[in-house]
């Protein structure tokens, strides 16, 4: 079918946008002109637009409002999920006592080790999210030098200086003497937390305000994915672990650090899971680009 | 994403119901005084939905309507909020020198 000009302009638009919005911009056009508006105009217009599509189309796309949050949950999710692994696990080897951990892996020769399960879980999901942020922080500074948005790079700062900080902090307790090292020791591992929660904070901003392209989407949701898959690998390795203690300990032993460090992976693991379930469930208008994550 | 007038305008239209592409451009000269071009308008509208800003709802007669979701609603709700603060705040200063 031939369109009528200023419509044959159409084809100046990218294909996929063409294809999804097409037939109605030549109704709107048509619409327009019957109406008495000058086609002049318009075509600059319809050109300004194209041009418009196309840089869209090169540069990135604009991610579906669910589909950003749930990048966002499933890193909440993760932050929190690591912090209590990293926490238990590093207890594990020794939790409730050594001699008992002892016995549990003693008794329970096919249980897998717990502690060796999360390490495991840890590497993957933190490979993951580190193979992610490199795309992700290349396309936010590339944005914020296009669009003069200072603030990015500031947040982008956020998670490595808190780092820098922490870790600084935590060679001075090494030298001080051991009563005040303790209670250095309890407030900087507090202003560790705090520092996870606001360099979370930070590249979740970025997240929010950022364009970035299809392809760095796609490794988010890739390796939103992967560590959902580390979080259900990681909660069954730790359920399997308690079990395994209540089984050799008895129902008496005191397992309320393990039920609450279990409960804790279990919510943030299901957060993650039905984020990344419900983003990918949304409705499929004939969109130019896909949704992914 | 940020807020050009053209996305203002297209979910300030689209707050009282759904529209086709002929009705917002009318609807948007009607309360604005803007001409939006094609161009213009259907640039806004593929942002707005990619955002999920806005849905399109099945379509009569070939003209696709299209709907502002809740978290559209939200934020030109807090946009406009904010352009109202700045824009009270303006005619304010702007007071004594209009006047004097």
């Amino acid at each position: 079918m031939s369109r009528s000009w200023p419509a044959a302009l159409l084809i100046a638009y990218p294909p996929d946008w063409r294809d999804r919005y097409g037939d109605e911009l030549e109704l709107l056009v048509r619409d327009l002109r019957d109406h008495g508006r000058n086609p002049v105009p318009m075509t600059f217009d319809l050109l300004r637009g194209a041009a418009a599509a196309w840089r869209r189309s090169r540069r990135g796309f604009t991610m579906s409002e669910r589909s950003r949050q749930a990048l966002i949950t499933v890193l909440w999710s993760w932050v929190a999920f690591a912090a209590t692994a990293a926490w238990f696990g590093h207890d594990l080897g020794i939790y409730p006592s050594r001699s008992i951990a002892q016995q549990i892996a003693g008794a329970h020769q096919l249980v897998p080790d717990a502690y060796h399960v999360l390490f495991g879980v840890g590497i993957a999901g933190l490979a993951a999210t580190v193979i992610a942020a490199v795309p992700f922080a290349l396309d936010a500074a590339r944005y914020a030098r296009a669009s003069h948005r200072n603030s990015v790079f500031a947040l982008m700062a956020v998670p490595p200086v808190t780092a820098g900080l922490w870790l600084g902090g935590v060679q001075l307790a090494g030298r001080a003497d051991s009563t005040s090292g303790m209670t250095f020791a309890v407030v900087w591992l507090l202003l560790g937390l705090a520092g996870i929660a606001a360099s979370t904070q930070a590249v979740i901003s970025i997240v929010r305000t950022c364009e970035f392209s299809r392809t760095t989407w796609r490794i988010g949701a890739g390796a939103a994915t992967a560590v959902a898959a580390a979080m259900l690998v990681g909660t069954g390795a730790t359920i399997v672990w308690g079990l395994a203690f209540r089984a050799s300990a008895g129902h008496s032993a005191g397992t309320s650090g393990w039920l609450i460090v279990m409960a804790i992976m279990a919510v943030t693991t299901a957060r993650a899971v039905l984020a990344l379930h419900a983003s990918r469930r949304q409705s499929p208008t004939p969109a130019p680009a896909p949704a992914v994550a | 994403m940020e807020f050009t007038e053209p996305v203002v305008l297209v979910l300030t239209s689209l707050a009282d119901g759904p529209k086709h592409g002929y009705a917002l451009a009318k609807d948007i000269e009607s309360f604005a005084g803007i001409k939006l071009g094609p161009g213009t308008l259907y640039g806004a509208l593929s942002r707005l939905e990619d955002r999920g800003w806005i849905e399109a709802l099945p379509a009569e007669d070939r003209r696709r309507p299209y709907q502002i979701t809740s978290a559209g609603a939200e934020h030109l709700s807090a946009h406009l909020h904010t352009a109202s603060q700045v824009a009270a705040t303006g005619l304010r200063r702007l007071e004594p020198k209009l006047t004097s």
